[in-house]
């Protein structure tokens, strides 16, 4: 049996609000490997960016069971959410997210920040992953002075940097034109090369090209699972 | 971790910059306001506290019980100290003074210097050795107990003996006192602190004072003010048990007639700065609740600012939340955002009271010069006010930050992040209306306040006492004078500028006041209640207005008759009721006993009643009586258009009848208005205070609405693509902010009515609160909330819809 980092099983994910209910998710099983690169595709609203909000565990699903590592963790509480996410995981997001007044390199030493890493070691850390994505040379500049492409690397650098068991993209080249779009995948590519465990939602067939897997969402369920090569041939 | 916050902190400041600005400055000029008060409450509470034996020293006070209240009085009799000294009740030490409000010191010249006069406003204390005993001033490491011993010893404070003896040695030298002591100076001393009752300028040995006062030191006769007693008690004493041993020991000698309602009572040190039933010999008092009210005036504009900041922080969150969401994202736990949170209000808080260091250092002559007193700043010296800062600093910042920081970090990270935030979310909006209320609250209650001080103060200034105080000048007779004053003044009315002349104890209205017991229609015994008598010459009810009403005036010719010792006597309306008298013509000719049946009087005249004090008392019964040798003053009333000429006129023929004595004159209308002196500063504090309280409001209400078009920068778009006008988009912002005002006014109008009620009380003359300062209050703060509100929703209505619809 291969070395599962997540497991989904019949996934739910129902949201209230005053008058109406909506299934974002409705059983969704979908368990991930170690070293894999999978891509999430699917329509506009089909719970792409619900599934990997509930993989990142910055939301809790409303039923079914979420395994990390063997361990459930479906109904884990904020606090030990958010002790797991700085330990485990990685996020890159469309829109970047950086903060606007940290610079390149504070915005990558956050996550070590809150790791409670040494300062000696962080230092070299962010060195090290800021020359892996090429930003080191705009370490001291603010995200605002940066173009797309290269704000993207920065979070990626940052999403990287803690070393986590697996990195959730959400439309990492949502945001970039063609050519950092680009740049963006093999970078994501090469990691994933190196050894780290990616899930991506994309709504583009050619950043999906990227991925070993690919699974595709419709109103909340898993309609089909293939091999990325399957995508290419259709 | 710690460095990271502090930048993020800093850059977020300076990004939002207008937001910082307003944050800043509204906790700044809180925070400024906070320290000024705490200053003067610290320098109020201090006076007379730094005596290391303060909590064991109490002063000799005689309370006298009439059908009519208890009248206090800070005097000792003069035998007093001598018999308690002799048969002790069981106190360490007692000492008596006897303070001037202030005298004439002359340098004497020699052949070719001329003498020097000195007017000093100043107290003049005369002191026994004891007092250095029980008061630690400040002597410059000398003993000064032996040279008070001594009879005609003067001690200069430093800036006196610099003042009279520039660049000599005044230790040796001769001044003259009042032209009445030739004093030697034995030593100088340091000057006396600021924060004591005892502002005396030089001490002079009580051994002189046999020399000097008019009255006799060994006669139980005289009650007067000037003359007090301080006893140091033992460590534990029982306050109660040693009043009444005193009493005990004293009542052994007293006249009967002082014992039947004399009481001798025991006032704590530490009392007599803020008790104004007896005062002081700096003349100002203070009470505990003007010094509560002005700590909760602090405490209120702080709480201002403080919501501001909450309700700007609040309301800017909305920008913060992307932060938020990635920082709980990489792994930050609620806590830790908290914490940051705080730790950036800390940072503004600690900016702000730097700001406010400085604020302070510029203000405080102002208001040293406003209140009259001399409060240093000296913040790296002075521990308490270290704390002070520091403690506000820590309360502020929890205060202002908590609840933002509450809601900043609580933020679900997923909806954080796609900005899905509003601004009802970030604060309940009712909790922002509270608080908008309860700044708006404050600001109209300290309105209306300002409103009705400053009423009761016009009142005091404009309402007729009774007698003509314009245009009158007053000078003291120089001590021992009175004598030659019918020449005086017909010197003085040589000059036409000069209408009119009169001597007397004192002005209608004024501070020397002398009571005395008599009796009434051939009677032996006295009256149960007091008459003030003021003695004056005939010409007193024409310089002064006051009004016959029965009878005549007397003649000075009739009262200087040696034949005829009867005393000729004017009785005031208030007399006339206490005696039971139906008509002002029933008190002709009736007779009336002073001094214990001693000296007899005739009642010639009744007339209309008079202010004799200030509008703080009652009208006291009152007897006008001639007597040449207790005029103290000589009151003037000049032509008004001939001022410049009058006044010259005045000092020329003063000099030349007393050439060694400075004519030293006040305008009675100047010195009325200083009977209002407290209630004056207390007007001008809170108009002050008020302004900066709807400044600190205005600040943070323009930073809301300022953001609030922000927020609805859509919403307006597509009003104005809707057809509204800029007027309606003004209201639309106005409208809920005019509720709020509306609210405020509801609660601010019963507290404002309640608290000046209690301050109207104190008066025995006063105005009714009217409902206009009411309604201007509420008109004002709606104006003024209005234009900040208006500034900002025009700018917003009239930006372009497209561009605002197309941020969206």
């Amino acid at each position: 049996m291969k070395n599962l980092i997540i497991e989904a099983r019949q996934l739910e994910k129902k949201y209230l609000t005053d008058t109406i209910e909506t299934t974002a998710l409705a059983g969704v099983d979908v368990s991930i490997a170690a070293g894999e690169f999978v891509a999430v595709m699917g329509p506009s609203g089909c719970g792409k960016s619900t599934l990997l909000n509930i993989m990142g565990m910055l939301d809790a699903p409303s039923g079914g069971n979420l395994l990390f590592m063997g361990n459930e963790i479906g109904r884990a509480t904020e606090r030990q959410r958010a002790q797991l996410r700085k330990q485990n995981l990685g996020f890159i997001f469309q829109s970047f997210n950086l903060i606007d007044e940290l610079t390149v390199e504070e915005n990558v030493t956050l996550p070590l920040v809150y790791q409670g890493v040494p300062q000696a070691e962080i230092k070299t850390r962010v060195s090290e992953a800021l020359e892996r994505v090429g930003i080191a040379h705009r370490r001291n500049h603010f995200p605002q002075q940066l173009s797309g492409g290269q704000q993207q690397r920065v979070a990626i650098a940052r999403a990287v940097i803690g070393k986590p068991k697996l990195i959730l993209a959400d439309e990492p080249t949502g945001n970039l034109d063609s050519v950092h779009g680009r740049e963006v995948m093999q970078l994501l590519s090469e990691l994933n090369e190196a050894g780290a465990t990616i899930v991506m939602v994309t709504h583009s067939p050619s950043d999906a090209e990227y991925a070993h897997r690919i699974i595709n969402l419709f109103d909340g369920q898993v309609i089909t699972e293939r091999s990325a090569v399957a995508v290419a041939n259709f | 971790m710690l460095k990271i916050y502090f930048l993020t902190a800093l850059r977020s400041l300076l990004r939002n910059k207008s937001y910082s600005v307003l944050n800043i400055m509204g906790l700044a000029l809180g925070i400024t306001c906070s320290i000024l008060l705490f200053l003067v409450i610290k320098y109020e509470l201090s006076y007379d506290a730094f005596h290391t034996k303060a909590d064991r020293i109490y002063r000799l006070n005689v309370d006298s019980n009439y059908e009519d209240g208890v009248f206090k009085t800070t005097s000792i009799h003069f035998p007093a100290v001598g018999i308690l000294r002799s048969n002790n009740p069981g106190f360490e030490k007692i000492t008596q003074l006897y303070g001037e409000e202030g005298g004439q010191i002359t340098v004497p010249g020699n052949g070719k210097v001329a003498p020097r006069f000195f007017r000093e406003e100043a107290g003049v204390g005369f002191v026994e050795p004891e007092y250095m005993d029980l008061f630690d001033f400040d002597t410059g490491g000398q003993d000064i107990r032996p040279l008070l011993r001594e009879p005609n010893t003067i001690i200069l404070t430093q800036s006196k003996a610099d003042l009279y003896f520039p660049g000599e040695e005044a230790v040796g030298k001769t001044v003259k006192f009042n032209n009445t002591l030739t004093l030697k100076v034995a030593a100088v001393i340091p000057d006396f602190p600021t924060n004591t009752d005892f502002p005396f300028a030089y001490l002079i040995s009580y051994a002189s004072l046999k020399n000097y006062s008019p009255y006799d030191l060994t006669s139980w006769n005289s009650l007067v003010s000037n003359h007090t007693a301080f006893a140091l008690l033992p460590e534990h004493s029982d306050v109660k048990a040693m009043e009444k041993n005193i009493n005990t020991t004293l009542r052994k000698h007293m006249p009967e007639k002082r014992k039947a309602n004399e009481v001798i009572t025991l006032q704590p040190l530490d009392d007599i700065h803020f008790n104004a039933d007896y005062g002081t010999y700096s003349q100002r008092t203070i009470s505990k609740e003007v010094i509560w009210s002005m700590a909760l005036v602090g405490l209120f504009l702080v709480i201002t600012a403080c919501i501001n900041f909450i309700n700007l922080a609040t309301a800017q969150a909305i920008k913060r939340a992307k932060e938020v969401g990635i920082r709980k994202v990489m792994g930050s736990n609620q806590w830790q955002l908290m914490l940051q949170f705080l730790g950036e209000t800390f940072i503004i808080t600690l900016m702000a009271t730097l700001i406010s260091v400085i604020l302070t250092e510029l203000a405080l002559p102002y208001l040293n010069q406003l209140l009259e007193l001399k409060i240093t700043f000296g913040i790296w010296n002075n521990p308490a006010l270290q704390l002070f800062l520091a403690l506000q600093i820590i309360l502020v910042t929890l205060f202002a930050g908590l609840y933002p920081a509450f809601v900043l970090s609580r933020f679900q990270p997923i909806t954080a992040l796609r900005s899905r935030i509003s601004v009802q979310q970030v604060a309940g909006i009712s909790l922002r209306r509270a608080l908008v209320v309860v700044q708006f609250t404050i600001c109209q209650v300290l309105i209306i306040c300002t409103f009705i001080v400053n009423e009761q103060m016009l009142y005091f200034r404009n309402k007729d006492l009774g007698f003509n105080k314009d245009a009158v000048v007053t000078s003291f007779l120089p001590q021992g004078q009175a004598i030659k004053l019918k020449a005086l003044r017909h010197e003085l009315l040589s000059n036409p500028a000069v209408e009119n002349v009169t001597f007397g104890i004192a002005p209608p209205a004024g501070n020397i006041t002398s009571l005395t017991n008599f009796g009434f229609n051939n009677s032996r015994e006295d009256l149960p209640f007091q008459a003030n008598l003021k003695f004056v010459d005939e010409n007193y009810l024409d310089v002064f207005g006051l009004k016959l009403i029965a009878g005549r005036k007397f003649k000075d010719s009739e009262n200087a008759d040696a034949n005829d010792s009867t005393l000729r006597v004017l009785i005031n309306e208030t007399m006339r009721r206490k005696l039971q008298l139906k008509s002002p013509e029933d008190a002709l000719g009736k007779s009336i006993t002073l001094s214990g049946g001693r000296t007899k009087g005739i009642i010639l005249g009744v007339v209309e009643d008079f202010h004799q004090a200030s509008l703080h008392d009652p009208i006291d019964p009152i007897f006008l009586v001639a007597q040449p040798q207790s005029y103290l003053y000589m009151m003037a009333k000049i032509n008004v258009r001939h001022n410049k000429e009058a006044l010259k006129h005045l000092e020329q023929v003063w000099y030349k009848a007393y050439p060694d004595d400075v004519f030293n004159y006040e305008f009675l209308d100047e010195s009325i208005a200083r009977f209002y002196q407290d209630e004056q500063r207390q007007s001008t504090l809170f108009k002050v205070f008020s302004f900066i309280a709807i400044f600190i409001g205005c600040l943070g209400l323009y930073g809301l609405i300022s953001f609030m078009a922000a927020q609805r920068t859509k919403e307006i778009g597509i009003r104005k693509v809707m057809g509204a006008s800029i007027l309606n988009i003004t209201i639309l912002f106005s409208k809920e902010f005019v509720k709020l005002v509306l609210i405020a006014f509801l609660v601010a109008a019963p507290i404002a009515y309640y608290l000046m009620q209690l301050w109207l009380q104190d008066f025995t003359y006063r105005i009714s609160i009217g409902y206009w300062a009411f309604i201007l209050a509420g008109i004002a703060t709606l104006v003024i909330a209005l234009v900040t509100i208006s500034f900002q929703a025009i700018k917003a209505a009239l930006r372009n819809p497209i561009y605002s619809l197309k941020t969206e």
